[in-house]
């Protein structure tokens, strides 16, 4: 019963069979490493460039070392104000509108299905693959006549509407998930649909409710096409500014390069923070 | 009893109630659904309504003359116009070749990602971080900073192998749009294989090793046919996201050299605002809903498949 | 055709911890079926998978058929296994399960149809189920095809993870009986883990039991019934468990419900020169004879529990207030309230230590 020592030399001297995981590991660590920072390479360098005077930012060869300077985010910041209020306002508010309208019908679509709930599903989605470029011509004529032409709200509207499929996809594949037994028990103990929702599944799928609206986030930050075809200028919103920012002559790329690095970099340090949510909204939530 | 129950089927005690759900409760599920349901249905659907009304008008914003029918002559100017079918064969070509490749460095990068190393954590960071990026920032910061090519970063690196000044965006136009879409969609595929990868049970590797299968016959036999779902999902959603590409387009080349990166976003959103033809836009429009709709016929079958994976694996 | 041997096998999983298997030594025989049982932690499945390959070794080493195999992978073992969770390849059928081993061996197509069908024979798997996919199996099914792709493979041994644990109880006892005719009619050498000391005294030639990563006895499930070398095997092995109480020692033998327990001198003697003043005894439920007031044990019935054959008593000894299980005659049991009296013979009380729990003089 008494703990028999190991053998002197067996548990301290590395066998070769653990040199060859250690050095396979450290391989595929290297391949890796490799892959990832070429990958990152366009970020970091529109970061430096972004630090650079616009004299150190068009040069052959490139400069690598040179005295970093915030003018070209100084520039930036200056005229950014109302842009940034535009794409927060219409990011934020399309996001909770989504969450607002794709949980309930996600809750229909799962937990107490509707009878044709597959066709419904269908229906969502497909509104993804008809392509809203082929309507944007009469999109813009429609909101000419209801004078949302350059509002924000129109494109608080069409984001939503851009994003609800997959909120709802998503949701709904949250929603699936969770336990049955908790919805049987939560029944029994009297809840009813709205005590079901609010009390049993938000809770549990707040995880997957958090990274659905980060998507929608990212989709709606990001978003050119429909603002530059229906605003001007009373709700245009960062890509444009970013666009706005590239002059037709003089040097600009420095200026460029902190304009796009300040308007990638809020859903760049979201997606970092929240990365784990990012992932399983991104890849569990899609399909299981 | 069995001997009893075998002259007739056996009678249930309690009277059934019709099968199915109550009306009231059929309300009650559908509820729920209507809001979102509604305001899909006002937003997507009307503006499609619109835009078959506007396809057999002849309306440009920059004539006065109100809107007036015109029978099929939008159609045929579509049908018998080069640029729409030269921008809706690069706008196939486009979307098929990004996901494609984006997949397969998805994969890739994905396996890499599955094994424990150091820093594992830092790179998934790194690889996920293009998909972050606003694509015009992208857009603008590949069509400058990296491929300028008086400038740019990437001639930079590739002048030890003897590449030297190469207008990039002149000489490999569509290539250096594809570049851009895939470099910005890969981290979205790696991490749908991850996921996959990451939900492979290990006892059957496990198995697999037992079996005497190597590592290239274990990922052929057994991974690549679990991972078939979550690739099929990850080309999916990729396609519907980059048939729609605009930024890349308009940013880097402004569909050009001539026509030569005019995938269907950029043709329409020239009709609409450069040639002002309301008309001519919504009729390629309408054109490029029917082809859409034929393929997503098919992508809807895949989904199909991904629900019978959903439900056979519980 | 081999024998399988641990030569102070180790493994730690993490710098610090106490090792999962502590230098195990263990020979299985040719042709032996070998069954690893303890409770979970015991480092059972952990041996089983160093055997496999799954696990590597962080001391000491394991041979196959004379063949040191510690750093050789698992591909080139020459071994089959059977999962807990069978492990069936999802998107496979049955045949292709089974025929996979094979397959990776280059082993011609109509050559592996020919081993599957048979293997198939073997396990009463109808030719129908060999082209659906694991998921539209049962649970016995799937059993049965995890079986019958270790069974393809002819290999030097089989390994098997618990691989009745999921099934339910009456299956179990049946395939039970199944695992082990065919081992013997295969003759193939086998290492079988299991929580299960039942599973494990039916099927194994012998059984090794396992505590805290280490083996505490290896031996023929008869003699770990009737000899078991300590406590934790006493205990463990049996069912209903042994009744194991600390009591004092006195001149006359043991001390316990009140009375004076006769010991066997050899125990007196080994307790002596252990200078113990108390030690453990273990009486079997069914060493404790009802003897209508005439034996030494008094208690209280508490409960009875019929088992149709027989009954047991579970009884609140008198005095000490310690419970106990007896097993009685299936018809007219006491009932529960009940004052009842044992009688034990003296070659049936088993005697440990109370500090090591080794066995005292059997």
């Amino acid at each position: 019963m008494t703990a028999l020592p190991l053998r002197p030399g067996h548990s301290g001297r590395p066998r070769p069979q653990r040199l060859r995981e250690m050095s396979g590991r450290a391989g595929w660590g290297i391949v890796a490493w490799v892959v990832a920072i070429a990958f990152f390479l366009p970020v970091l360098w529109m970061v430096i460039t972004a630090f650079k005077p616009e004299s150190a930012a068009e040069t052959w060869p490139p400069q690598f070392i040179f005295k970093p300077t915030l003018s070209e985010f100084r520039l930036v910041f200056s005229g950014m104000g109302p842009f940034l209020t535009h794409s927060v306002v219409a990011t934020v508010g399309s996001t909770i509108l989504v969450v607002l309208l794709s949980v309930p019908a996600a809750y229909a679509l799962s937990v107490h299905p509707v009878k044709h709930w597959r066709d419904g599903l269908f229906f969502f989605i497909s509104t993804k693959m008809l392509p809203i470029v082929a309507a944007i011509g009469p999109l813009y004529v429609i909101a000419l006549h209801l004078h949302l032409l350059d509002s924000i709200w129109l494109l608080i509207i069409l984001y939503t509407a851009m994003n609800l499929p997959l909120a709802i996809w998503m949701i709904r594949s949250f929603m699936l998930e969770v336990p049955r037994e908790l919805l049987e028990a939560a029944r029994l103990d009297g809840a009813g649909r709205i005590r079901e929702i609010t009390g049993v599944i938000l809770p549990i799928i707040s995880p997957g409710l958090v990274s659905t609206a980060l998507i929608c986030v990212i989709f709606a930050w990001n978003e050119l096409f429909l603002a530059l075809n229906l605003t001007v200028t009373n709700a245009a919103t960062m890509p444009m500014y970013l666009i706005s920012s590239v002059p037709q002559e003089g040097l600009y790329i420095a200026h460029l390069s902190a304009a796009a690095t300040i308007a990638s970099v809020p859903v760049i340090l979201v997606g970092w923070i929240a990365q784990r949510s990012l992932v399983r909204g991104l890849s569990m939530g899609a399909i299981k | 009893m069995a001997v009893l129950e075998t002259g007739a089927a056996p009678t249930p005690k309690v009277a059934l109630r019709p099968r199915g759900v109550s009306r009231r409760e059929g309300w009650q599920r559908r509820l729920p659904l209507l809001p979102a349901l509604i305001y899909i249905v006002v937003v997507t659907q009307i503006p499609f309504l619109v835009t078959l009304w506007y396809s057999f008008q002849s309306y440009f914003f920059d004539v006065p003359a109100p809107a007036h029918f015109i029978g099929f002559s939008n159609y045929t100017t579509v049908f018998t116009n080069a640029a729409f079918r030269g921008s809706l064969v690069r706008s196939v070509v486009m979307t098929a070749t990004s996901v494609i490749l984006a997949m397969l460095l998805g994969i890739a990068f994905a396996v890499l990602l599955d094994r424990k190393f150091l820093g594992r954590g830092v790179v998934r960071t790194l690889i996920i971080t293009p998909f972050l990026v606003m694509p015009a920032a992208a857009a603008l910061v590949w069509a400058g900073p990296m491929l300028d090519p008086n400038f740019g970063l990437l001639n930079y690196l590739l002048e030890p192998f003897g590449v030297h000044h190469v207008a990039w965006l002149s000489t490999h136009a569509l290539g250096s749009v594809i570049v851009v879409m895939i470099w910005q969609w890969t981290p979205f595929m790696t991490l749908i294989v991850l996921a996959g990868l990451q939900s492979q049970p290990s006892d059957t590797l496990e198995a697999a090793k037992v079996d005497g299968a190597g590592a290239l016959a274990t990922f052929r036999e057994l991974t690549l046919p679990h991972l078939r779902p979550y690739i099929e999902l990850g080309i999916l959603l990729g396609s519907i996201y980059l048939v729609n590409a605009f930024d890349a387009v308009r940013l880097m080349t402004n569909g050009g050299p001539g026509t030569a990166t005019t995938n269907l976003p950029f043709y329409l959103y020239q009709q609409v605002n450069f040639a002002f033809d309301v008309g001519g836009a919504a009729a390629a429009g309408v054109v490029t809903v029917i082809l859409t709709i034929i393929v997503a016929t098919f992508a809807l079958r895949m989904f199909a498949r991904v629900f019978q994976f959903e439900e056979a694996s519980g | 055709m081999a024998q399988v041997k641990y030569v102070s096998a180790s493994r730690v999983y993490a710098k610090g911890a106490p090792p999962a298997v502590d230098a195990l030594d263990l020979d299985i025989e040719d042709g032996e079926f070998m069954v690893l049982v303890g409770p979970s932690g015991s480092g059972k499945t952990t041996a089983l998978r160093m055997l496999a390959g799954l696990e590597p070794l962080d001391g000491g080493s394991v041979e196959i058929g004379d063949r040191d195999v510690t750093f050789v992978p698992p591909k080139d073992r020459d071994i089959a296994m059977v999962f807990q969770n069978y492990a069936l390849y999802p998107q496979k059928t049955v045949a292709e399960n089974m025929g996979f081993a094979l397959k990776m061996q280059r082993v011609p197509r109509e050559q592996r149809d020919r081993r599957v069908r048979e293997a198939a024979r073997l396990l009463d798997l109808d030719d129908q189920l060999l082209e659906r996919k694991p998921k539209q199996l049962s649970g016995g099914q799937r059993q049965r095809v995890a079986m019958g792709r270790a069974i393809v493979r002819e290999p030097k041994v089989f390994l098997m993870d618990e691989p009745l644990s999921n099934l339910d109880a009456k299956l179990r006892v049946q395939t039970r009986g199944q695992i082990a005719e065919l081992q013997r009619r295969l003759g193939i050498t086998t290492v079988y883990v299991t929580h299960d000391q039942v599973e494990a005294m039916t099927m194994g030639h012998r059984v090794a039991v396992l505590r805290d990563g280490q083996l505490q006895q290896c031996a023929t499930p008869r003699q770990l019934y009737d000899n078991p070398v300590n406590e934790f095997v006493a205990g463990f092995i049996g069912s209903p468990a042994m009744n194991l109480q600390t009591v004092p020692l006195t001149d006359g033998g043991a001390r316990l419900a009140g009375a004076t327990l006769p010991l066997p001198a050899a125990v007196r003697a080994a307790a002596s020169t252990a200078g113990l003043s108390e030690l453990v005894i273990g009486i079997r439920p069914e060493h404790l004879h009802l003897a209508n007031g005439s034996g030494e044990l008094g208690g209280e019935v508490m409960l009875v529990e019929e088992l149709g054959a027989d009954s047991l008593l579970h009884v609140r000894l008198a005095e000490s207030g310690n419970a106990v299980v007896a097993r009685a005659e299936g018809r007219k049991p006491p009932i529960p309230g009940q004052k009842v009296t044992f009688h034990v013979q003296l070659e049936d009380i088993f005697a440990f230590h109370p500090g090591t729990g080794a066995r005292l003089a059997g």
